[in-house]
């Protein structure tokens, strides 16, 4: 087997630890993602998907156990651009126009300006935002600037890419657009995906795994394989396997909700 | 027209900003109209209460060659204490001393000489408020200790601390810009470092993302992020800067500029009290003009942001 491109190995992160406000977020959390997967962290509100997301983004450091990205330390990953990171906002800087936006990274490598002008060109081109290079943030709709905040994180073709709830704030139509474009994205990019989402739909649509978390605390409830065929469209949420494993991550939701009130039995 | 129109597409200006020459010309017109009717409108209650309660108007004090006794007697609206708003334009041309040059020639030299103090000062204050601002925003610790006596120093009027900078830094213009940088300082800190901590959370995430050094997190996202608080201290700091050095020129004994002007005017103000409006008239204007060349430079500084976009 290939080496996996995030390692995680019984890790936990535990905040005001030792206070009388202390909180496990995450424990015992053991996962390997391979190469190209996509894999999407479901459960309750609080159940600590961001802040696996933070630990792997070396944004956080963990208070147990250990993140390996590329068979690296986080921290060396994240020093190395090893991955590119999408928030559930665009966080576009507002004094750059889109183009600027997207080469922000590729500047602070130190890439010379043609060459990172015509990466980002390519990739304002990937997201379909051909034509709006010299517009500003504000001028664009939510989803454009979502989109536009997708190609600031591929600009430094990252191995793997994180995203935080990234389609969260976007209406349902929109939504459902930008998940389509997600996953040509993903094929055409071949790039590993973490995406945290409270959607199960969306989930269902975009992974190849589920990993469904338990709240407080933040534990692995099941691992639900989608063993949908790529590439997905419109057709794939018409189909029988698509409803089976919607049913199948609704209901180890649904656990894991009754966890989050009465406790995760021993 | 158009080259312009190029001119500012080249510049990365968004296409909503880029307004077509027509409304840009609209725009003109209609901001240039409503600042004339309010110059009419204040012209207009002006003379109305002296209408009604000024001195009686004779025939060879007013353009129009009317005679009128106003129904009341008030005592702000006294020729003494409220000129006629056309003595006072006309102040502007007649001779401040017999056989000496027109009033607006003194005025105008006097507004060079203030002006340049106070562009000096502003330029000391602002330099020593970034550099305090963006220390403070650095370390906390010096924030908690340095913020009071920054606070305090504006607490001091600056009638106290001018005869003191004029003894160390000798009577002259630099002494007076100075004490005008002293006004200037205190605004450009606080917003620097107000707008030095503004940046969303998340965008000093993905900076830490791209494991961006402490410099290119200040340059290229903390700064960036100030600009519209630094510009708003400046345009204050702009006109503070002409107040303080009216001021400063007082106990410094400067003649030359709009404190001295002010001053004698204000010492000969029975014999002409027009001449004191004029002077006064003129510290405003060179007010406005350092206002506006602030929000010129902002303009272009801040061009694409959506506040500003939205206030043009």
């Amino acid at each position: 087997m290939t080496q996996p491109v995030v390692t995680l190995s019984n890790l936990g992160m535990t905040f005001n630890a030792g206070k009388h406000n202390q909180t496990i977020a995450l424990e015992a959390i053991d996962l390997a993602i391979q190469p190209g997967e996509f894999i999407s962290l479901i459960g309750p509100s609080g159940c600590g998907k961001s802040t696996l997301l933070r630990l792997v983004g070396d944004l956080i450091q963990p208070t147990a156990g250990g993140v390996q990205v590329n068979g690296k330390s986080a921290q060396q990953a994240r020093i190395d651009q090893d991955y590119g990171m999408v928030f559930q906002t665009p966080v576009l800087f507002e004094w750059r126009s889109i183009l600027n936006n997207v080469m922000l990274p590729l500047e602070l490598r130190g890439m010379g300006r043609s060459e990172r002008q015509k990466r980002a060109q390519a990739l304002l081109h990937l997201v379909e935002l051909s034509g709006f290079e010299h517009h500003y943030p504000w001028q664009l709709s939510g989803g454009m600037q979502q989109r536009a905040a997708i190609a600031r994180a591929l600009a430094i073709q990252p191995k793997l890419l994180l995203m935080d709830e990234p389609f969260g704030a976007l209406d349902e139509m929109t939504r459902e657009r930008m998940n389509m474009e997600l996953h040509r994205i993903w094929l055409e990019t071949k790039t590993t995906v973490i995406f945290v989402t409270h959607s199960i739909p969306e989930a269902v649509f975009l992974s190849t795994r589920i990993v469904v978390m338990s709240a407080r605390p933040g534990r692995i409830l099941r691992v639900v394989d989608v063993p949908l065929t790529v590439p997905r469209g419109e057709h794939t949420r018409e189909e029988t396997a698509y409803f089976q494993v919607e049913t199948e991550v609704r209901e180890w939701l649904r656990k894991a909700k009754g966890y989050a009130t009465h406790g995760l039995p021993e | 027209m158009l080259r312009l129109y190029e001119i500012l597409y080249k510049h990365n200006l968004p296409i909503r900003l880029t307004m077509k020459p027509v409304q840009r010309l609209r725009k003109a017109v209609r901001q240039t109209l409503s600042f004339a009717i309010v110059i009419v409108l204040i012209t207009l209650v002006w003379e109305g209460a002296k209408w009604l309660g000024g001195d009686p108007w004779r025939p060879e004090n007013n353009p129009f060659g009317i005679s009128h006794h106003p129904p009341f007697r008030w005592k702000v609206t006294s020729d003494l204490n409220l000129p006629h708003t056309w003595q006072i334009l006309g102040a502007f041309g007649e001779p401040a001393r017999r056989n000496g040059p027109p009033l607006i020639q003194i005025l105008f030299a006097a507004a060079v000489y203030t002006f340049r103090e106070a562009i000096v000062g502003f330029a000391l204050g602002s330099a020593l408020g970034l550099l305090l601002g963006g220390l403070l925003s650095h370390f906390r610790l010096l924030e908690r200790g340095c913020m009071p006596y920054i606070v305090a120093s504006q607490t001091v009027p600056i009638l106290a601390i001018a005869p003191m900078v004029i003894i160390w830094l000798k009577a002259g213009w630099f002494s007076v810009a100075v004490i005008a940088a002293y006004l200037t300082f205190f605004p450009v800190t606080i917003n620097t470092l107000r707008g030095l901590r503004s940046p969303d959370p998340l965008a000093v995430e993905l900076m830490r993302s791209y494991a961006a050094s402490a410099w290119a997190v200040l340059w290229k996202l903390r700064f960036p992020a100030a600009l519209p608080y630094i510009f708003t201290a400046f345009k204050i700091s702009a006109t503070a800067s002409v107040v303080g050095s009216i001021i400063g020129e007082l106990p410094s004994g400067i003649r030359s500029g709009l404190g001295g002007a002010i001053l004698n005017f204000n010492q000969y103000y029975i014999s002409g009290p027009q001449r004191l409006w004029a002077a006064i008239l003129a510290s405003a204007v060179v007010g406005i003009v350092f206002y506006l060349l602030i929000a010129l430079i902002e303009a272009y500084a801040l061009r694409g942001r959506k506040a500003l976009a939205e206030s043009l």
